[in-house]
This record gives structure tokens, sequence and C-alpha cells, in this order.
């Protein structure tokens, strides 16, 4: 145990229940520094809680009580790590933090059934969970706010077993069990109307899938008809590529605005709105710089450090939060630096890999695991290769496009639709781009999307001598395909066609079916 | 009842893809263009000097190579029909034209673009947007779409006259065959039909797989037999049903619902006479096709439009049919692994169910359900519950 990467077996923290057994051993500096950014969330949930009425959703909400597990979600995604990396991980995994916090707080606020703040409530326009946020990018004096983000999102984030009540309970109700667990979770807590009531209008869209989509039929009939909150759909074309659907697209953009200026009695504000796309193109030079260095010998950003606060920043903030560009900034200072200075996260590096696919929603820290026990090094995600198009800052007819690209181009359907190229295609590039000789593909069982180029991806993967290792799992749902059974089917091909052993073998299996 | 004397043979048309008609058709010099989804518009697929087929699979046996490609996480229809095309039991037709109606459709086709299925020179595919929501918007798009994929394909590759009065003479036809559907469907509102949900099921079935101009002579001439077609004396089914879903192309389906006691007396689900085979009004003052694009998209009970109005509008029309048929009761049905018809069915289910007062069975169900021993048991027992509520006078 110490400051050297790698010097203690990760596995042994483990224990049968929900917590590690103690916390991990940096060397001084660094476990200083991760024991002051600890220190840090616990103060984020401790002035969270003070406040009575979010003690009060506390009882009201059974999903709040995943945020228990906050402080044991970051120490998930930052196992093992050191020096930049473990700076890194806190700058955007923090800011997560404290951004989910407030919005919480928000949400709590205005709900009519805890602090009924009428004034807020009137100016909360209710966000998608799947959805680009752009349209609020105009809206300075507008909050908006997603309610299926902490309740359903974030729960499975902090706390695997989170979304099985909903699910459960959609499926009660007569759902057919063989759907996407997402939108069927989100489904189950309407049903189970255990989502803040608050807002002038809500704002839904078509963007992941069918199921999405369709789940949203449910959310909309409490919301508009039982709450009378108006909704308004936003359908964005399925095939984004296309130059004969962007007009279209447009002027959803265009009828979304003036559906949320008619609700709310705010006007679109285009100072405001540029001042975010200038924010916007700032994260994506970052964002592209990263993934840049991703194709060297050197990454320094990737793996969950990519994946969740790339989710984040590109969907939910829409350069809406400066905090979020100072943390660009600062993210891209200290990876500039350990790229001069040849660090690494793990010992060794054994497999560039792409991840692809839908990534398993209760084992986020998958990606750090796979670094740690076997060297595979996560360079980057199909969720992370979003839009890296600049968007306009002073062209008020092309913004509006740019608004509706972007929406077009949400993180996971503008892979899972679009046409085959994009999903397909575009993986192979991505693999000679960044010099990968492995595809981690996770198969999430119910998006149907991504399965229906399962023939296709194994064979093109053959032809171009390309390692393919398939991860099953469904998503949401950890009592279909456990965090065991998804690491296993890498051990076994690890161990059966690289015939290797791992480089830290206390990860190999772990007692965490119960964990958080 | 006296057997209807062409029943044999639209039974046979819909024994394989590739029928005598289709091939009379092709024979004759006519394009083939195939479809898959109800929100491709009919007319403009066939247009003078084209016809249109909806793809099925009948009598599948394996899909395993359909399986392999897609997995067996997506619905039994687009597996059988890639195995289908992998076998190449599609290679009669001259192109494929596929609104992204849903995903697991939308990599069915991809699928066999990228397997190249169809090894035909100047064989090509085509993708549409279609509008999830019924508005001026969504019109705009709908008619660009087809425009662009189905219009200027089907001209440059092939010569066809897309012309406003080549698409008028198109609707013409069309609506031919869908006053005579209505015409023959309409005795199913009768309290002793002259036809029963299985032999109106095949007659419609038969009409999207076939050319129209070849199928006509025959829906005149059993229209006309119907007219003077004693019912029987004694109907041997015990309660009436609307059959709600999704996509059915399988024969043994309503025949199962009525061996098990219930007279399918209405059909709204793809395949079917409601509403696919309602007639298209055009007027003269505003072009063909965007009449028939706006008749499409609002009267289209597909899922997967997404507005408030459409969710609405689709259980409003559930329960219209229900009066109009004079319904005892609903089967919302599915086909396995479909999304949008998953959460259709649960929210329509529950407010037929709790809010119309019908007695409504939900079921899941493969693509062939063949003599599925499960079905059966559960429409046997919906017929008894039904029967049981008439006995004892409760609602419905």
């Amino acid at each position: 145990m110490g400051k050297k990467v790698g010097s203690e077996p990760l596995g042994s923290f483990y224990t049968k229940g929900k917590v590690r057994r103690r916390r991990e051993w940096r060397g001084f500096k660094d476990t200083f520094y991760d024991y002051t950014r600890w220190l840090r969330i616990m103060g984020i949930l401790a002035t969270f809680i003070i406040k009575p009425r979010n003690i009060k959703a506390f009882f009201r909400y059974r999903w709040m009580a995943n945020y228990l597990a906050v402080p044991m979600m970051v120490d998930r995604h930052t196992q093992g790590l050191r020096g930049s990396y473990l700076r890194i991980a806190h700058t955007e995994f923090d800011l997560v933090v404290a951004d989910v916090a407030k919005l919480l707080d928000n949400l709590f606020k205005a709900d009519r059934r805890i602090g009924n703040d009428t004034k807020l409530s009137a100016k909360a326009v209710l966000l998608d969970e799947n959805e680009m946020t752009t349209f609020m990018m105009g809206f300075p004096t507008l909050k908006g706010l997603s309610r299926e983000t902490p309740a359903v999102y974030v729960s499975v984030l902090l706390n695997q077993m989170a979304a099985c009540h909903y699910i459960d309970v959609a499926q009660e109700f007569g759902l057919a069990g063989d759907v996407c667990p997402m939108p069927e979770a989100e489904a189950g807590v309407s049903i189970d109307d255990d989502f803040p009531v608050l807002g002038a209008c809500a704002v839904q869209c078509n963007t992941t899938c069918d199921g999405s989509l369709m789940g949203n039929g449910v959310i909309s009939r409490r919301l508009e008809l039982e709450d009378g909150v108006p909704c308004f759909q936003l359908a964005s074309p399925l095939r984004h590529r296309e130059d004969d659907v962007q007009e279209y697209a447009a002027q959803e953009i265009r009828n979304c605005i003036a559906f949320i200026e008619e609700k709310t009695g705010a006007k679109w504000d285009w100072d405001y709105y540029f001042e975010c796309a200038k924010r916007i193109n700032e994260s994506t030079r970052h964002r592209a710089e990263w993934l840049e260095m991703s194709k060297t010998d050197y990454p320094q950003v990737f793996g969950s450090n990519l994946a969740l606060y790339t989710e984040t920043n590109y969907m939910a903030i829409c350069g809406k939060d400066p905090a979020f560009v100072e943390a660009d900034r600062k993210v891209s200072q200290l990876a500039e630096k350990a790229y001069r200075n040849k660090e690494m996260a793990v010992k060794e590096y054994r497999h560039r890999a792409i991840v692809w696919g839908v990534q398993s929603h209760f084992y986020m820290d998958f990606l750090i695991w796979l670094q740690n026990c076997w060297g595979i090094v996560p360079l980057t995600d199909m969720l992370s290769m979003v839009s890296t198009k600049i968007i306009s800052e002073d062209d008020k007819e092309q913004a509006i496009y740019d608004m509706a690209w972007l929406t077009e181009n949400m993180i996971m359907r503008n892979r899972t639709h679009g046409g085959y190229k994009v999903l397909l295609d575009e993986l192979w590039e991505f693999c000679e781009q960044f010099r990968a000789d492995t595809v981690i593909l996770w198969e999430h069982m119910s998006c149907k999307a991504l399965v229906g180029m399962h023939g296709q991806f194994e064979e093109k993967a053959r032809e171009k001598g390309i390692h393919l290792i398939w991860v099953t799992h469904d998503l949401f749902d950890p009592r279909v395909v456990s965090r065991q059974a998804i690491r296993d089917q890498i051990n076994r091909y690890m161990r059966t066609v690289f015939r290797e052993e791992p480089l830290d073998p206390s990860l190999e299996v772990l007692p965490d079916e119960h964990s958080w | 009842m006296k057997d209807l004397r062409h029943l044999y043979f639209f039974e046979k048309l819909l024994e394989d893809a590739n029928n005598d008609l289709v091939r009379e058709a092709k024979d004759s010099g006519l394009k083939c263009i195939a479809s898959v989804c109800e929100n491709a518009p009919e007319p403009l697929l066939n247009l003078p000097g084209t016809f249109s087929v909806r793809l099925r699979a009948p009598r599948t046996g394996s899909i395993d190579m359909g399986t392999y490609y897609l997995t067996s996480f997506l619905c039994e229809y687009t597996r059988a029909l890639l195995e289908r095309a992998i076998e190449g039991g599609f290679n009669f037709a001259d192109c494929i034209i596929s609104p992204d109606g849903c995903s697991m459709l939308n990599r069915c086709i991809e699928n066999m673009e990228l397997l190249r299925t169809v090894r035909k020179d100047g064989f090509f595919y085509e993708y549409m947007e279609i509008p999830m929501k019924a508005d001026d918007n969504g019109l705009a798009l709908y008619k660009l779409q087809c425009e662009n994929h189905i219009l200027k394909p089907l001209s440059r590759n092939f010569g066809i006259d897309v012309s406003d009065e080549a698409i008028r003479k198109s609707v013409a036809e069309h609506n031919k065959v869908c006053r005579l559907i209505r015409e023959i469907g309409d005795y199913r509102k009768a309290a002793d039909p002259r036809i029963t949900g299985y032999e109106f099921h095949i007659i419609t079935l038969a009409t999207y797989v076939a050319p129209k101009s070849l199928i006509l002579p025959y829906l005149e001439e059993t229209a006309s037999e119907l007219k003077s077609r004693e019912p029987d004396p004694k109907s041997h089914f015990r309660a009436r049903v609307v059959l709600v879903g999704s996509e059915i192309d399988d024969v043994d389906m309503v025949r199962l619902i009525e061996d098990s006691g219930a007279y399918v007396c209405a059909d709204r689900f793809c395949y079917g006479s409601l509403p696919g085979r309602d007639e298209i009004r055009l007027t003269d003052d505003e072009d063909a096709l965007t009449q028939i694009c706006r008749q499409y998209m609002y009267r289209g009970q597909c899922p997967r439009y997404m507005n408030q109005a459409k969710i609405l509008g689709r259980r409003e029309y559930v329960q219209s049919l229900c009066r109009e048929y004079s319904a005892d009761g609903v089967i919302y049905e599915q086909m396995k692994f479909c999304d949008p018809w998953a959460y259709e069915r649960m929210v329509g289910t529950k407010v037929l169910r709790d809010e119309a007062g019908y007695p409504v069975l939900s079921i899941d169900r493969p693509y062939a359900v063949g003599s599925s021993g499960q079905i059966r048991t559960r429409v046997q027992a919906f017929v008894e519950s039904v029967e049981i509520k008439k006995i004892q006078g409760g609602a419905r």
C-alpha cells in the first residue's frame, strides 16, 4: 500500500455488504487530497440536508434514500487513481455532485408537495432526462429542471438496485418485461406517483429510442392530464445525417421555444444564447483535445473520467453553467501536464480499447475496473463520441439549426439512430484513429437499435482483426445480469483468448452483489 | 355458412410472398415495390407501372440466421423477414422502401442491405423519415420524404410517371379496393354476421400483398357473393371482440381467437382494415401528394405518434370501434419485444378497462401463433369471463 499505482490489491476492500472495508491509502499527498474532497462532498450533502424541506423529501420520495451513497459513488470512480487522474476525477465528479444537489434543491423547493414555492414553479420548465437542453440556452430567467435525472438516472449510479422497485411497478401495471428498463423505470416512478410535481410546462422528446418515446406517453398522462402541467413533445428526426430532415428539426426547435414563451411568459434572449454557445464551443474544444491525447500512447482523460462528465456537460449543461467550462480548463491543464510527464493511470497498458454500445448503468465504474484489473485502457466510449461541430456564436438563423443539430445528436441516439453507418462503420474508423486493438461491446439486451447490428459487428470485427468482447447486461436491472456476470464475460475472454493473467487478481471476482 | 368462392384463392395468395398475382404482375413488366410499414403511403407505391407488396414471411419455420444477425431480443417479425430475405425469398422485389418506423424494422432492412440479400441490377433501398407528431411541420416533412424517397427514386430508377395525375389515378384504384373492403367488412356489424373475422382477415391481408388491379375482380365477386350469403342459423360465437395491436400478418391469429369462441368484429392492427382501408378523399384545390400525406398522418393509429392529441385519439378510436361494431370486449395484442406496442398495450388496456368499462384481454404473442395453447387458453378464459358478466348483468 502506498503512493505507487497498483500498490495494493483493490479487491481486498470489498465486503459482502453495501460499503467497503476502508478507504484506499494512496500515499500521504494523494490520500490527503482525496480526503479533503470527500469532506467537501460531505459538506455538499450536509448543506443540502439541513433544509427541512429536503428532509421531508427524503421521507416522501422512495428514491431519495439512494443519495446516502453519494460519497461511495465517487469513491468507486476513483479506485486506484493517483496524481493527475485522481484530480481530474474529483474535478469532474465533485462538480456533477454539486450540480445534482442544486437540481434536487430546486425541485423540492418548487414541488407542490414539499416547498410549494409557486414563484419558482412558474419559472420551471421540466425537461426530459434524455434531452439536449439547447432550447433553454436563451432563457436566463427560467430554470430547466429534470425530474427523471435524480429520480432514476442518478439513483442507479448511486445504488445498483435503485430502479428495481420502479421496474416492478411498471410490470405489475402491465408493461412487458422485455422493454428497456430505463424508460420502464421512469414510467414506474410516474405510475407510483413518485415524481415531484411542479413546473409551468414540460418538454419531452423522442431522442433515445422507441421505449423512451413511449414511456413519455405514460409520464405525460399524469403530468398533463392529472397535474395540469402542459407538455410539448419535441420530435427530433431519426435519420439525423440526412439533409432533408434538418428543416423539420429546426422548426421543432422554433415551435418548442414558442411553446415555452407562451407557457412561462419569458422571452428568448439571444445574447444569453450566444454566451452559452461560446461555452459549448470551448467545452467541445477541450473534449476534442482530450480525445486527441487518447490517440497517443499516453491518454489522460478516458474511461470514467470521460464518460459521465461528457454526458452531463454535453447534454444537461449545454453551456448554461460557467462552472463546467472552468472545470474543463482545469482538467485540460492537469491532462496536459500529465501528458508531458508521460503519466499512466495503471502500471501497464496492455490493450487499447474502444468501448461501444450502451453502458451498464448500474455498473458505471466498470471502466475503471477494466483498467485496474486487466490493463485495458478504455480510450473512449460510444456515449462520449458526440458532436464536435463548432456552433455559430453570432448568427441567429444558423443558431436554430445548431440547436436542432445538437438535439438530433444527443448522447447515444447520435449512434443508435441515423442509419447503420454511425453505429457500425464509424466504430471501425475510431478503432483506426485511436489505434485500438479491442472493442468492448456493451450488449444492452433491451436496446433494439443496438442489438439489431449484432451479427454485423461480429463479422466486421473478424474481418478487421479486432478483438470484440461482448458484455451483455440489462442497463438498470442487476437482477438479470449481475456485476460479477459482467466481469466474468471479460475475465473469460482475457483468460481463454488472450491467455493473460490479471494485473490485479484481487479484482477478478468481487463480492459486490449487495453493494451500493 | 357456405364457403366463399374465392377464399381458398386468397388463402393461397398468403402462402407465399411471391404469390400468383405478384408473378403475374411481374410477368407483365410491372415493377414490384416492397415495403414493411403502414406509414409508407400505399398509393405512392402503386403508380402506373408499379405495384406494392408489404413484406411477410409466411410459413416461417427456423429463424436461426435472422436471430444470429438481430439477436433473440428483436421481434420475430423482423427476424423472420431477414431470414426469408437471406433465403432469397424476396428476390422478386425491385426495391425496398422502408419508413424508419421502429428501430427493429429499420435494423432488419439495414441488415438486408448490408448482407446484399437481393443481388439484382438496379435494386435499391430507400429509408424514409416519418413524422412523430401530426401537425403542419410533420406534414411538410412527410411530403418531402415521400418526394425524395419514393417518387424521385421511382422516377429516376424505373422511369415511372410520378405526376399529380398519375398519383390521382393510383388513389382512384386504391379507393376501389378500400370501398370493397369496407363494404365486406361492414357485414361484421350485424348481430348475425355473414362473414367471419377470419375470412375478412384473409381477404384484407391479401389486398396488402397483391397488385391492386389484379385482386380487384376477386374482391368484387366476393362482395357480390356476400350480398346473398346466408348467415348460420345459430352462431357459435359467444362474444364479440375488437382486436387491437401490433402487426398481424399471421393467418392463424384471428382463426385461433374465433376457434376459442370470440368473433373478431373489428381489426385495428397493422395489416388490418381499420383505418388501413379508409378511402383517401382528394379534392382538386390541392396537390394529391399533400392530401395523401395529411390523411395518412392524421388518421394513422401507429403508437409512434407521440403528441398528446394522437395518444388520446388512439384510445378514443378503439372505443368508437367498440361502439360501432357492438363489441363486448377488446383484445390488445403485441408481438413480443415490440417496444411501441408494449407501452400502448399497457395504457390502452388500462384506459379501455378502467375508464371505458370494457373487458380487456392483454396479451403478447409470437409472430406465428400457430396453435398456441397458451393464447388459446387465455382467449377461452376471456370469453368465459365476458359471458359471465353478461349473465350477471354487469357493466358490458
